[in-house]
């Protein structure tokens, strides 16, 4: 029906006028909505004043945040900055997912970073691979924020070694039927099992993909953008929160 | 007229847009969450059953574009083990609708091995009433030869469920010597899940999470939230989830090689299922 050349000249028009419309949508959004004019690389008091204010309007308590960390295009300092605000706004466990496998590389210096950001914030943070270098609070009531990396090989990787680890009889998994149920095989492939699962998984760009994040975990999760050219800011960061405010979960009823 | 393909809803305009995104990447593997029913039908004041059954047809309009695009594998999500949490009245209504439905399926059997459409269900069966299982296997082992459009349907169905069902198969195979523990590898137990990845997975309603449906394939899925309720989900809406696919889909992962071994044991696993739904009719 219609020649090939022109079918695709066609694709290409329908896909650049698209570009267009999303590019004009995204400009607007930056300057308008994502728009932070807080100077870059440090937690400012006004960021921390803002944070404050925001939290009591939280509705749904965010236990686990988990943030889709590219190293490709977000700094050190954009991380840190994410678990400091974190901090303020008390969320216990944050954790990046290695998306590059590249981050879990760059650990010290996001732990360096992160302690640079904190001064004179109070609050507790503690690495989970890192015992002996978690901080104190000193006996003051402060939020604690629990780090963890996780990457590709803690999701599905793990997920069939544990299942090799009960076909060899080295990991107990008891069964009453033909089939493990959900409470049998969890039970079994529990691991660093006081984490709790995701609440939110904060992703930026274009694209919402898990790229395997800790497929076991994440079936409740929300799944919100940050932002849409990859930066992170203030704004950003409590336009999702607002976001996650708003979902309602009804758990199959 | 099928009940399950819905014939005539493409205007030549629309025809002409399909033709048009055809010339780019188009997913093999689309899955959906088919949600907003039930607000569907407080919106419109009608009853929740009919809520359900507007997104009946809204599946097989779907299932029509699907085929007019030539994508040739379709997930839904009709029904989650979590959902049996509904009220009695709700979840009686769910069943008898896909017991409806899959009887129009089994009359209409020609029509849907002209289109070549193979159902495959899957899920945690036994928790469906026994005739509903019953009609369920009919359909399951009278479309197996049709290869066109692979139509997978998740009844009693969780993502956490599918991974620990899989993973008694796996060790059930060991167990009976079919394979060794060393042959147990992230990609046998990708082969042992209910259903393949999906290249892009489409949620209805404004949520955006998962609620539990193919936790372990959508690893390389693009994700794709739509704000509609699922019956009022047009073609419109669809081909821009395509257009969205076609500008940030990640490249294809490359299937490992299977061993001979790995090979056979799936071959088994295959034909156990088979054979399970012959011993549900009571071949």
């Amino acid at each position: 029906m219609l020649s090939r050349l022109l079918r695709q000249f066609l694709f290409f028009v329908v896909h650049l006028v698209v570009k267009i419309l999303v590019d004009v949508q995204n400009v607007y959004r930056r300057l308008y909505i994502e728009n932070c004019n807080s100077p870059m690389g440090q937690v400012t008091k006004e960021n921390i004043l803002m944070l404050l204010e925001n939290v009591p309007r939280q509705k749904n308590r965010l236990k686990h945040l988990v943030v889709l960390a590219d190293s490709n295009v977000h700094t050190i300092s954009d991380l840190a900055h994410l678990v400091i605000w974190s901090l303020v706004v008390g969320i216990p466990y944050v954790s990046f997912y290695d998306v590059t496998g590249r981050l879990k590389t760059l650990e010290d210096k996001l732990f360096l970073e992160i302690e640079k950001s904190k001064k004179g914030i109070p609050g507790c943070i503690k690495w989970a691979n890192k015992p002996d270098l978690n901080g104190y609070t000193y006996g003051i009531q402060a939020n604690t924020v629990f780090i963890n990396i996780f990457s590709y090989s803690d999701g599905k990787p793990r997920i069939a070694e544990c299942i090799k680890f009960i076909a060899k009889g080295d990991l107990q998994c008891k069964r009453n039927s033909n089939e493990y149920t959900v409470q049998e095989f969890g039970e079994a492939i529990k691991f660093k099992s006081i984490i709790p699962d995701p609440d939110l998984v904060l992703y930026t760009g274009e694209l919402c993909c898990t790229f395997g994040l800790l497929p076991w975990q994440i079936r409740l999760c929300e799944f919100i953008q940050l932002s849409v050219h990859h930066n992170i800011n203030i704004n950003c960061y409590l336009g999702a929160l607002y976001k996650y405010n708003k979902c309602d979960q009804r758990f199959g009823k | 007229m099928s009940t399950w393909i819905k014939e005539n809803c493409t205007s030549f305009l629309q025809l002409f847009c399909i033709k048009v995104l055809k010339a780019g990447r188009i997913p093999q593997h689309v899955a959906f969450i088919m949600d907003g029913n039930r607000r569907f039908a407080r919106k419109q004041n009608v009853n929740t059953a009919t809520g359900h059954t507007k997104g009946f047809e809204k599946l097989s309009e779907t299932l029509k574009w699907c085929l007019d695009l030539g994508i040739p594998e379709v997930t839904a999500y009709a029904f989650s083990i979590e959902n049996f949490k509904r009220s009695k009245k709700e979840v009686d209504s769910l069943m008898a609708l896909a017991r409806e439905k899959f009887e129009r399926l089994i009359d209409e059997i020609d029509s849907i091995n002209e289109w070549g459409v193979r159902i495959h269900i899957a899920g945690r069966i036994s928790l469906l009433p026994e005739d509903l299982r019953a009609t369920l296997a009919k359909a399951v082992l009278a479309t197996r030869k049709n290869n066109k459009l692979h139509l997978n349907i998740a009844y009693a169905y969780t993502g956490r469920d599918e991974i620990s069902r899989a993973a008694s198969h796996i060790v059930d195979g060991v167990k009976n010597n079919e394979i060794s523990p060393d042959d147990i590898d992230e990609d046998l137990v990708s082969q042992a899940m209910d259903f393949g990845e999906p290249e892009l997975l489409i949620r209805t309603s404004g949520e955006v999470r998962l609620s539990d449906f193919m936790l372990w394939q959508v690893s390389y899925t693009v994700l794709y939230f739509s704000e509609v309720l699922w019956p009022e989900f047009t073609i419109w809406n669809f081909l821009m989830a395509i257009i969205h696919f076609q500008r940030h889909a990640p490249p294809l992962q490359e299937e490992k090689e299977k061993t001979p071994i790995q090979i056979q044991f799936l071959k088994n696993l295959e034909l156990k299922k088979t054979r399970e739904w012959e011993q549900i009719l009571g071949c």
